[in-house]
């Protein structure tokens, strides 16, 4: 499998992704913030589409519409786009304009089916590097905001008291967001961006309290979830995307069943 | 430390509605000073104009602190806890230790926390999830993490309100011990009178367009001030109970809520 040049690049690429996934992962979900995640893939799918039109990178239509889009959602609140209309709408809108661009400008169908599901076939060298300089970027951002981010994810009473400034931690964190959905879609495409950037973290709360060690489990389900994908993919043909979800989706039912035996376990402990 | 807070002729309005007008006051380190007064009057505004959170149409709040800027911690009554994500006591606390770079802590600083939640009896639920926790456990753990900052000014939003009486003195006794060993202003809205009275050194009696500074909680055992205040026949007998005409004490609770 790792003689070919695009299986290693695929899991070079997917590491990392899954692993800046795992991370930001764990604060998408302390902010409820999954459903604002997946409007920015499919605004993204816009960006691309806008890219192909336009005759530049797609990775650079990614980020130049997922990054407007955060900055969007920044000024007009985060609450507001919590609501169910607001992220449908927008999340129509920005699927009606990826559809517009494509149509416009005549591309294959392949390259819909690679925006939207993803593809790990085509990832080259020079992709690999712009992923590389991406999840550095984001994973630098996090550690240095870990504190801060991490009060004002999991208390955001508390860090507003303590005179944190919440209102540009917020804004800084989707902007990493944007960052990191932009990178994903190329793995695990538009459509499935969940599957990496809110199952595994949502899985590691299963399994732990600890936040720090809630990071480091989602971070290991993503990236067991991208190898296993990545290999099985690989030996049957079958889309990778579907593998990573299948892997991290188990992991996820699995944490609940165990989540709710140790519940059971304490509630009759404590009766007793 | 902290030498003074100083309220200077604050003014706050909404909708041209005065919620707070020309309010002055002065809190020492080490006091504790109760605000008193029915729902509207204006209590919780005054603690969000001095946490900085709202911005006063005129007057001003300053903190005199030895350090470059003062501190403040605040415990409120209740907070939104996820129980979907939970996360153990420990690490609640620790969200207040939020001032450094790197994402771990300190030896320093793994240190003061484990004293703070010695201090404040958490260490014995410290893996409990947050969520999980008492009320008066809950209330401890929002303490903490207040005083995991090492304030020099302490706010308590009605943080007593949902305890029952043997938790509401527990907490009132730890920050009471906080206010004159540790020096720190402490400012505590309460509906509680008795509670006031037995462990406020100074207060507050605010009511919409008008507010008095009580020297001692003696103005507690006056029915008329209290009617004055509350619109209600309240007074405190001499076991320091609230003693309250059962109708009106039925409209009083309706109002606390």
């Amino acid at each position: 499998m790792f003689q070919y040049d695009f299986m290693q690049h695929a899991f070079i690429a997917g590491t990392l992704i899954a692993i800046m996934c795992g991370a930001i992962g764990v604060f998408i979900i302390g902010r409820n913030l999954s459903f604002i995640a997946h409007t920015f893939s499919h605004i993204g799918f816009a960006g691309a589409s806008f890219a192909v039109f336009a005759g530049i990178d797609p990775l650079l239509g990614l980020l130049l519409f997922t990054l407007l889009g955060a900055l969007g959602v920044g000024q007009l609140g985060v609450r507001m786009f919590r609501r169910d209309a607001s992220v449908s709408v927008i999340l129509s809108l920005a699927l009606g304009l990826g559809i517009l661009f494509l149509s416009l400008s005549n591309v294959q169908a392949t390259f819909t089916k690679t925006i939207l599901f993803g593809s790990v076939v085509g990832i080259d060298l020079q992709d690999v590097g712009q992923i590389i300089i991406l999840t550095i970027v984001v994973l630098l951002a996090l550690a240095i905001g870990y504190r801060w981010l991490k009060f004002d994810s999991f208390d955001q009473l508390g860090a507003q008291a303590a005179g944190l400034p919440i209102r540009w931690i917020s804004i800084g964190f989707l902007l990493l967001m944007a960052i990191a959905v932009s990178v994903t879609v190329q793995i695990v495409g538009a459509l499935l961006v969940f599957a990496l950037m809110t199952i595994p973290a949502a899985a590691a709360r299963f399994y732990t309290q600890s936040i720090f060690i809630m990071i480091l489990l989602s971070v290991v389900i993503a990236v067991l979830g991208v190898w296993f994908g990545l290999t099985v993919g690989y030996y049957t043909n079958a889309p990778v995307s579907f593998f990573i979800v299948c892997f991290v989706s188990i992991v996820y039912f699995i944490g609940m069943i165990y989540h709710r035996l140790m519940e059971r376990r304490r509630t009759a402990v404590t009766r007793s | 430390m902290l030498k003074n807070v100083r309220v200077d002729h604050l003014q706050v309005s909404f909708n041209g509605q005065d919620v707070l007008q020309d309010l002055s006051l002065d809190v020492s380190a080490g006091e504790l000073f109760a605000v008193i007064g029915p729902n509207g009057a204006g209590k919780s505004t005054l603690l969000k104009c001095i946490l900085g959170l709202l911005k006063p149409q005129s007057g001003s709040v300053q903190i005199e602190s030895d350090q470059k800027k003062a501190v403040i911690g605040y415990v409120p009554q209740s907070r939104v806890i996820d129980d979907e994500t939970p996360i153990e006591t420990k690490d609640f606390i620790s969200l207040g230790q939020s001032s450094g770079l790197l994402p771990w802590l300190s030896k320093k600083e793994r240190k003061s926390l484990k004293e703070i939640m010695e201090f404040t009896d958490t260490l014995r639920f410290a893996k409990k999830s947050i969520g999980k926790l008492s009320g008066g456990e809950r209330q401890r753990a929002f303490l903490a993490q207040a005083l995991v900052r090492y304030p020099d000014l302490l706010l308590l939003d009605e943080s007593t309100a949902n305890l029952d009486p043997a938790a509401q003195e527990e907490m009132m006794k730890l920050v009471k011990k906080v206010a004159r060993e540790w020096h720190v202003a402490v400012i505590f809205i309460s509906h509680d009178l008795h509670l006031v009275k037995e462990y406020a050194d100074r207060l507050l009696l605010i009511a919409p367009g008008r507010y008095e500074i009580a020297e001692s909680t003696e103005v507690l055992d006056q029915p008329e001030t209290l009617h004055y205040y509350y619109h209600s026949e309240l007074s405190m007998d001499h076991e320091s109970t609230i003693s309250v005409d059962p109708m009106i004490h039925a409209q009083f609770s309706e109002t606390v809520k």
